[in-house]
């Protein structure tokens, strides 16, 4: 070993060490120093709070692998997927849970979107409530592994207040130059009845065959579609924005049948319709289990649906939960 | 009597940690692709397998993971090292009692995670899921084997050291370090920080494990199949400088968009970029060293692996840079994509250089040539036609899913329009599982077959020492 070209390999192994630690220190324990974000108020503290037991099904949400398909961070793109997350969300998240691929949907505001009677029974037979969902059937989980993986779900997000859940992309927001001229242009005032009153005869025309004339979601062709229509009663749609309305309005839904009106009405119609939207929120749903609620326009032969067919997810329907 | 034991259980025959470290990974990898293949299975049937919590994809999917990681890769590249390494030093192993040691270490720790990981005793955290006991079992196992090596380059009896034994001998010592800060199992850091540590950890067990090894391994095979030397050894110290210098930082390229420190994401984005440098001097190595020879893989089947190995290297390692961009990842992450990248380090790189190396030491160290020559080419043609089916597939649906997230469609919407990639995916795991399965076979045959006595052992044929 004792030959002149040894020290060559020692101040190669020297500078594999060196190089080693500079990265460790600058991209390991830096971080640990520099960044120690604050609770955002937004997270769910885990040690502090008495959740009931969404502790355990955080356990359980680990336990079963959920992150390999799930992940808990929303992105700018992600329209509809609620408020954009902050670091200080996760300081009470160890083992983190953000997860990698988004074979199923982002689960970051996953919490009060559904019915808790609904969360179950998708974790027992994930087709029955959702036909185009591959989700693995988690049916062999004891009942109270379910209902504390259900609380864990219904905490996720928890305290972002829900009237910020949705928002419409930038281009419809003041904070960008078309949204700007979009309200510049605007001189619907949305909160009057009577522009409510304009938008009901343009709702009866173009969104009724669908949605209904209350808006339940039961028009005469809400049967023949996969993808059910909205159904305005829910409480859910009281914290819309109005730039959420006219978005949705203007670029229909993607993966729906839902048109892009804005092809087909003007600028101002769309703002009378979005008027009149706001008035259908009830506190209570109004739940469509019956095929004579459908709206019938004239006399037609419907084929007779079963509750279970139609509503599956509802006690009403026929849902054991 | 404890005497006979000890000889049997923990043999100081030369080559046996080698062959028993390869034969057990050939095992676990059976049991590892079984297991991917029952969850691609799952992917397209989701209600093939109900009420059994084992089978159910989440577990199956851990287990494996850790089994073609951790049992597979690892153990076959510990193998492989074992072999390697004292013939570059042109010395013996220092010591082969601690070599199996380590052998049955690695071996329960890989027993043990089966029984854990399939009914979901695990950390939670993704590929470092492995309970505490396990874990330290592995270090065990790591260290080990690293002291070993190391005190085997001591007793060297050349005097330069080969470009191979710098990547085996750089991957022991920063290895285990990276394994154990990664591991995370007796702290707890508040989630963030929790999510950079783990892929710190989670991105280096392939850039400064699988890597670091296979390249070493493609830099001890190919110039020995091929028989010629090595075209730069400057070249080669560049990609090896380079990879330690612009590996290690990578990891936060994996929540990119996650709200983590922007100068830690750009430390990641601009290494990432980096990383193409040592990947190009490598291949532009192994290319020009193929200059000439590369009929040779017509008829030479390990090196015809080893060459498939370095022209998926290839493709991994371009995809990789421009996917740990800002732009692209905007797009392509969260998809199926990542999943087909994944795979094609993993299977389409490191399991091809690892199998070309199992084809060629195993005779080596047993002195038996291989039983069948159709079935290793049978196994070649499977698991490379099988894994470009699982490529394709699995972009494409990567690509399909990445639109449906960029326009805002809802999930059970798109994933309708992918499910027949994942009858796809499905059918390449069958051919690459069968391909395995050949191989296995093929080995069996070879090693507890009646010995051939027509055709001479390869060690007698004492193949000329290719080392510039």
């Amino acid at each position: 070993m004792d030959t002149p070209e040894t020290p060559t390999y020692r101040t190669g192994a020297l500078a594999v060490i060196t190089t080693f630690f500079i990265i460790i220190f600058s991209t390991v324990l830096t971080p640990m120093y520099l960044f120690n974000p604050k609770p955002s108020g937004h997270g769910n503290d885990y040690t502090v709070q008495k959740l009931g037991d969404a502790a355990r099904g955080r356990r359980i949400y680990v336990r079963e692998g959920c992150f390999y398909c799930h992940t808990q961070f929303t992105r700018l793109q992600d329209r509809g997927y609620g408020p954009l997350v902050r670091e200080g969300d996760y300081v009470y998240e160890t083992p983190h849970q953000l997860g990698t691929a988004r074979t199923g949907p982002d689960l970051t505001n996953e919490g009060g979107r559904m019915s808790a009677q609904w969360q179950k029974a998708h974790l027992v037979n994930p087709r029955a409530v959702k036909s185009g969902s591959i989700m693995p059937s988690f049916s062999y989980l004891p009942d109270r592994d379910m209902n504390d993986l259900v609380a864990y779900i219904q905490t996720l997000g928890n305290k972002r207040g829900t009237e910020n859940f949705v928002e419409a992309p930038a281009e419809y927001t003041v904070s960008t130059e078309s949204g700007r001229h979009l309200f510049d242009r605007k001189h619907v005032d949305t909160n009057a009845s009577a522009s409510a009153n304009a938008g009901r005869g343009i709702f009866t025309q173009n969104c009724a065959v669908c949605h209904g004339l209350e808006g339940w979601g039961n028009g005469p062709n809400a049967i023949t579609l996969e993808k059910k229509p909205a159904n305005f009663s829910r409480p859910f749609y009281k914290q819309y924005p109005d730039e959420f309305w006219y978005y949705r309005l203007s670029e229909g839904v993607a993966g729906t049948r839902m048109p892009r009106f804005n092809e087909i009405l003007t600028e101002e119609q769309r703002w009378y319709l979005v008027a009149y939207l706001k008035t259908l929120q009830k506190d209570q749903e109004v739940v469509i289990n019956n095929v004579d609620q459908l709206n019938k326009v004239d006399e037609i032969k419907l084929p007779v649906l079963s509750n279970q067919q139609y509503e599956p997810h509802t006690p009403e329907g026929g849902g054991q939960l | 009597m404890l005497t006979l034991l000890r000889d049997k259980f923990l043999s100081e025959r030369p080559g046996s940690a080698s062959r028993n470290f390869l034969l057990s990974a050939l095992w676990w990898s059976l049991l590892g692709m079984g297991a991917g293949l029952v969850g691609a299975a799952e992917f397209a049937m989701p209600d093939m397998m109900k009420n059994v919590p084992q089978l159910s994809f989440p577990h199956m999917r851990m287990w494996h993971v850790n089994a073609v990681a951790i049992g597979w890769l690892s153990m076959g590249y510990v193998g492989s090292m074992f072999h390697m390494v004292p013939t570059l030093c042109k010395t013996k192993l220092y010591s082969e009692r601690l070599g199996n040691f380590t052998m049955w270490v690695w071996n329960i720790v890989m027993v043990g995670a089966l029984c854990t990981l399939v009914n979901g005793n695990t950390e939670g955290r993704e590929y470092a899921e492995l309970g505490a006991v396990l874990d330290g079992l592995v270090v065990v196992g790591l260290l080990s084997v690293a002291g070993n090596l190391y005190a085997t380059m001591l007793t060297r009896k050349v005097q330069k050291l080969y470009v191979s034994l710098w990547y085996f001998l750089g991957s022991l010592f920063w290895f285990p370090l990276v394994y154990i800060i990664g591991q995370r199992t007796f702290v707890s850091l508040p989630g963030l920080n929790d999510a950079i540590v783990g892929w710190f950890y989670g991105h280096n067990i392939l850039g400064m494990w699988f890597t670091t090894v296979g390249v070493g391994m493609m830099y001890y095979l190919i110039p020995r199949l091929t028989q010629a030397p090595l075209y730069s050894h400057g070249l080669s110290m560049l990609g090896f400088w380079g990879i330690a210098l612009f590996y290690a930082p990578t990891g936060t390229h994996h929540i990119l968009q996650s709200p983590v420190p922007e100068w830690l994401k750009a430390i990641a984005v601009i290494s990432s970029i980096f990383l193409l440098v040592p990947v190009l001097t490598v291949l532009t190595n192994f290319f020009m060293t193929m200059k000439g020879k590369w009929g040779l893989v017509v008829t030479d089947l390990p090196l015809r692996f080893a060459v498939t190995s370095s022209i998926f290297y290839l493709i991994t390692c371009v995809q990789g840079p421009f996917q740990a961009t800002r732009w692209v990842n905007w797009y392509l992450h969260f998809s199926q994509w990542v999943v087909g990248h994944a795979h094609l380090a993993l299977l389409g790189t490191f399991s091809f250089i690892l199998t070309a190396s199992f084809y060629y030491i195993i005779p080596r160290i047993t002195g038996r040539e291989y039983y069948s020559l159709g079935m290793i080419r049978a196994h070649y043609w499977l698991k490379t036609l099988g894994f470009i089916l699982m490529m394709v597939s699995l972009t494409t649906a990567g690509l399909i899913q990445a639109a449906g997230w960029a326009f805002g469609m809802p999930v059970d919407q798109w994933s309708l329009q992918i499910r027949p990639y994942w009858f796809f995916r499905e059918l390449s795991g069958v051919m690459i599982l069968g391909g395995q399965c050949i191989f296995a076979w093929n080995t069996y045959k070879t090693l507890y077959g009646p010995r051939s006595l027509t055709t001479p052992a390869p060690a007698a044929k004492a193949k000329q020492e290719v080392k510039a």
